[in-house]
């Protein structure tokens, strides 16, 4: 275990970025992001949880990846894209870096994501203990650890006050490391007990949180029945279709595939798309998801039910941004809540 | 409980009951402080659990739209800027006013949870109270009081319609705002700017859009059943998300609101990155307001819009004789 | 300017093909039959499979191949004029270009489960173009299957496909029927009248057959409706679905149903599977 004192977060920075693309989360008119870091930038770590996933760092919300253009009346396809820098990402929490681990499910399955991949392996993600859980966070109920992170986790780090608490969890996060040797300190028998005090306060307060423990085996365990719910009608009647809950959420990872440019000369790009938007599924001869009762239906089964069947986890992490973010405060523990998982 | 619930709670009972409306669109709670969110209701039992408070920001006019379609008669409550979008949709002839019935809500302001948060006040609580500036927070620890609107969601404190200008049954007496605050101040702040920096202020603003439409759904008036942005055979890459894109997105979509806009600012509210899109529509507003004078859309809908008519003596843009620029 | 098409590497990077012949089948269909630039198919595949034809700049489409996977030298491809991608199909001539990735999905079962029984193929309109991949396949391995019974309707004389095969090749080939009918009686057609499922009923054909069935939904539907009437039992029943995709490999998200990739884990069902799934299709 090593540490870093917050006097020196700065040429520790200062340090990454003469090796690798740094993201911390930047505070610009008021939202916090992940965003690279220059000197001189506004660093808000104390700010819980981003107002955007950091899902854009390794699944950018547009992606060119086919150039195309005529060569003498032949068409001719070139592959472009993807990303080769080193990066690093400081300050990640807990529940957005175990949000890499399902979407890895995703894009490193057969055929792999050659984007995604690039992406993945050229990043080291530290990520750093929630020491002030907020009401809308329900992670535990995932099995997520806020007090621990691990999963999608290269370093874990722990705010205990005078300095950050910094623990190699990879090869890519020992490597790091070693780059940053002089600036890392040792610790002491006394910031392992501050860890520990750290820790068991996260504890408690994550045990006073409204949601730490939903239950959710009677929804995933019933497909059809789920599906045939009359819930869906009820609850779906104020959602607006209009997909924040998608774009803010860490683990959405749907996609559109579209064309831009002249004739036969520009480039084919994909870009997030939403099962709540009414032409996702939108056929020249039909819809099978007509009304937003469909949608909104679509994407907490997917969440909750079908891609646990898939993948063996859930679709969420209890990050809670969707239910910040609803319009019309429509999120899914509700939903949870109202299938019974309560 | 709070008078304006029960008065809610009543009427609605009174309205459905009585077969004066099919259906009320009201707000209940949900289980957290900050959760009250939008419901339509049919069951004379579920009208114990409507409610009025300081978080019932959404405006319910837009859901007349789709629920007029499936039912003749609708009971609906309004604050003050919702019954501006209420009047607009009727002069767009989105709905039928005859079939609606108005519950007027005299609005104080609604409370921002992320300032609330921000603030820190949200620590274990549990209920917000509001009677006109005075805020209640109670907690599992006690309870805390504070005078004032720092908690107001900004555009509430630009609100310039508090009262409905439009209801069968007023639900509580008409509030009055203490503060004369200037109606456009940021506008004239930005029309100040050089026009470079207006130019790069506003790049760097829509630069940060990741196209979810958030803004133009929650938007009570754009009601447009295929948005052109939805529509592929339009050619618009409606997706892509390359800054003249989504420049394009908002100049259209502000274009499109042009004269129609009541000034919600819903828009700005649910914006996930936090554009300033009221700042747009606030100037479309001031200009035409300067260009054609007076117009507050829409607290008259006898008056006619001013995209809408067209007098002689209006102004006109295009006519070089009257305008700077290359000759 | 040199062209970099060797590096496509990544499952969504097409190659180039280019439309060797067009024959024109109904009014609103056609069949493109598509080569390399250098000559020859692009790729192999099973039948029932898919692939994805890009027309850039208009975007791309997904779409069955029809041509039997014996077939070495191009690929085919029926397509209906429906929707962007396909009217600027149409709209091209021989020799132009597109780009062409897959193949996508599952297939039918040629090599195992369909393996000497008896097969029923039952096709509404464009439906046939999946199946006659597989019926041309199993014309050229005739021996390792039993009799062949091919049901096949549309609306009109004119929007029947394929008709060099369902009039001529088909019906010469040994044990095998075809038994066409239309929607509505017309000069000039000596064939059958009716639809699709109450044929099914009226041939009053042996149950113990694997039957293979692709049409518009409503045909399905009552297609299979019919099949269980006659005795069909749902795990004889294979049939292939059509939802809206983009990646086709199984990542963007669109086309599942319940749990399952229409485009990964489809596009071929047998159908005691696809009454698991929730009814959203
Ligand atoms: S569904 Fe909501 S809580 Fe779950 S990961 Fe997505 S945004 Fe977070
Ligand atoms: S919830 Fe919807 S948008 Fe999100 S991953 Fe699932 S299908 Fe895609
Ligand atoms: S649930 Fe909320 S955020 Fe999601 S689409 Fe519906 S209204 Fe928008
Ligand atoms: S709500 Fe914000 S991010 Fe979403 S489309 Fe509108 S401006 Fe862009
Ligand atoms: S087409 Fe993308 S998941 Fe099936």
């Amino acid at each position: 275990m090593k540490q870093v004192y917050k006097r020196d977060l700065e040429r520790l920075w200062q340090t990454i970025s003469e090796h690798f693309e740094l993201y911390l989360p930047l505070e610009q008119d008021g939202k916090v992001n992940f965003m690279p870091w220059k000197q001189g930038e506004n660093v808000n770590i104390d700010r819980l949880k981003t107002d955007l996933s950091p899902k854009n760092i390794i699944f950018p919300p547009t992606e060119t990846y086919l150039k195309f253009r005529t060569v003498n009346k032949r068409l001719c396809f070139e592959s472009v894209g993807g990303k080769n820098d080193k990066y690093v990402v400081f300050g990640m929490r807990p529940c957005d870096a175990a949000s890499y681990s399902i979407l890895d499910k995703v894009f490193l399955q057969e055929p792999i994501d050659r984007f995604y991949e690039e992406r993945r392996t050229n990043g080291i993600i530290i990520s750093l203990a929630c020491s002030e859980p907020e009401e809308t966070c329900f992670c535990s109920s995932f099995g997520i650890a806020a007090d621990n992170p691990v999963l999608g986790t290269d370093i874990a780090a722990w705010d205990i006050g005078e300095s950050i608490l910094w623990q190699p969890k990879s090869e890519k996060g020992k490597k790091l490391t070693g780059i940053l040797d002089n600036i890392l300190q040792d610790t002491s028998e006394h910031e392992i007990i501050a860890l520990e005090r750290l820790q068991q306060s996260i504890r408690e307060k994550l045990a006073q949180l409204p949601w730490v423990d939903l239950d959710l085996e009677i929804i995933s365990n019933n497909m059809k029945e789920m599906f045939e719910s009359k819930v869906w009608e009820e609850l779906s009647k104020s959602c607006l279709g209009c997909g924040v809950c998608t774009f803010v959420c860490p683990t959405c990872h749907c996609f559109d595939i579209q064309d831009f440019g002249a004739e036969r000369n520009g480039e084919r790009f994909r870009c997030w798309d939403s099962c709540m938007y009414s032409d996702f599924t939108r056929m020249a001869h039909g819809n099978p998801r007509k009304t937003q009762t469909e949608r909104f239906r679509q994407r907490f089964m997917h969440k909750l039910v079908y891609f646990l069947n898939n993948n063996g986890v859930y679709a969420c992490v209890g990050c809670g941004r969707c239910v910040e973010k609803c319009p019309v405060n429509m999120n899914i523990v509700k939903v949870i809540k109202k299938l019974g998982g309560d | 409980m709070d008078k304006t619930t029960v008065r809610m709670q009543q009427i609605a009972l009174q309205t459905l009951a009585n077969g004066e409306v099919d259906v009320i669109l009201g707000w209940k709670k949900g289980d957290e402080w900050y959760d009250s969110y939008p419901v339509v209701i049919n069951d004379i039992n579920e009208t114990a659990e409507l409610i009025w408070d300081a978080f019932c920001v959404n405006n319910l006019s837009k859901y007349l739209i789709t629920e007029l379609k499936k039912n003749l008669r609708i009971g609906v409550f309004l604050k003050g800027c919702d019954s501006l979008a209420f009047n607009q949709l009727v002069i767009d002839n989105r709905i039928d006013s005859e079939r609606v019935v108005i519950f007027g809500l005299p609005c104080p302001g609604m409370i921002d949870p992320q300032k609330v948060k921000h603030a820190g006040l949200n620590k274990g609580l549990l209920k917000v109270e509001r009677t006109g500036d005075k805020i209640v927070f109670i907690t599992k620890e006690g309870v805390k009081e504070y005078i004032g609107r720092s908690f107001d969601y900004d555009k509430c404190l630009n609100c310039r319609c508090p009262n409905p200008v439009v209801s069968k049954y007023m639900l509580s007496d008409a509030v009055t705002r203490t503060d004369e605050e200037q109606y456009f101040p940021d506008v004239t702040e930005i029309e100040k700017m050089p026009l470079e920096a207006r130019y790069d202020y506003w790049t760097k603003q829509f630069s940060k859009c990741i196209k979810c439409y958030a803004c133009r759904n929650i938007c009570p008036l754009c009601s447009c059943e295929t948005c052109v942005f939805d529509n592929i055979a339009a050619g618009v890459s409606s997706k892509a998300d390359a800054d003249c894109e989504q420049q394009f997105f908002h100049i259209i979509r502000a274009y499109h609101v042009a004269g129609r806009c009541v000034d919600c600012g819903e828009c700005s509210r649910v914006c996930p990155v936090g554009i300033p899109l009221e700042k747009l529509n606030r100037k479309i507003i001031k200009d035409i307001n300067q260009l054609y004078g007076d117009y507050t859309a829409d607290t008259d809908i006898a008056k006619s819009p001013p995209l809408g008519t067209y007098k002689v003596d209006d102004f006109d843009p295009f006519d070089g004789s009257k305008q700077g620029g290359k000759k | 300017m040199s062209c970099n098409c060797q590096k496509n590497v990544d499952s969504l990077i097409p190659q180039v093909a280019v439309i060797d012949s067009i024959r024109k089948e109904t009014a609103d269909v056609a069949t493109f039959r598509i080569i390399t630039p250098a000559g020859g198919k692009s790729f192999d595949f099973l039948p029932g499979q898919c692939a994805m034809i890009s027309i850039p700049p208009i975007g791309e489409a997904i779409f069955s191949i029809t041509s039997s996977p014996t077939e070495q030298r191009f690929l085919e491809f029926s397509i209906k004029k429906c929707g962007s991608v396909t009217e600027c199909l149409h709209s091209m001539e021989i020799g132009s270009e597109v780009g062409i990735r897959g193949p996508y999905g599952n297939h039918f079962p040629v090599n195992d489960v369909l393996r000497g029984r008896d097969l029923l193929f039952i096709a509404g309109g464009i439906g046939l173009a999946p199946l006659r991949s597989v019926i041309n396949y199993i014309m050229d391995n005739r021996r390792d299957y039993g009799t062949v019974d091919i049901i096949y309707g549309a609306r009109s004389p004119e929007d029947l496909v394929h008709q060099e095969d369902i009039m001529n090749f088909w019906p010469k080939q040994i044990n095998t029927k075809v038994h066409l009918t239309v929607d509505r009686a017309v000069d000039g057609w000596s064939g059958h009248v009716g639809f699709v499922p109450s044929y099914i009923k009226e041939l009053g054909l042996a149950n113990n057959k694997v039957a293979l069935v692709c049409g518009p939904p409503i045909m399905i539907k009552l297609g299979l409706q019919a099949l269980e009437q006659v005795g069909f039992k749902r795990e004889q029943i294979y049939t292939t679905l059509e939802l809206k995709m983009k990646c086709g490999v199984g990542k963007c998200g669109r086309c599942n149903i319940g749990d399952k990739y229409v485009c990964k884990d489809g596009p071929v069902f047998r159908c005691d599977e696809l009454q698991q799934l929730p009814d959203e299709y």
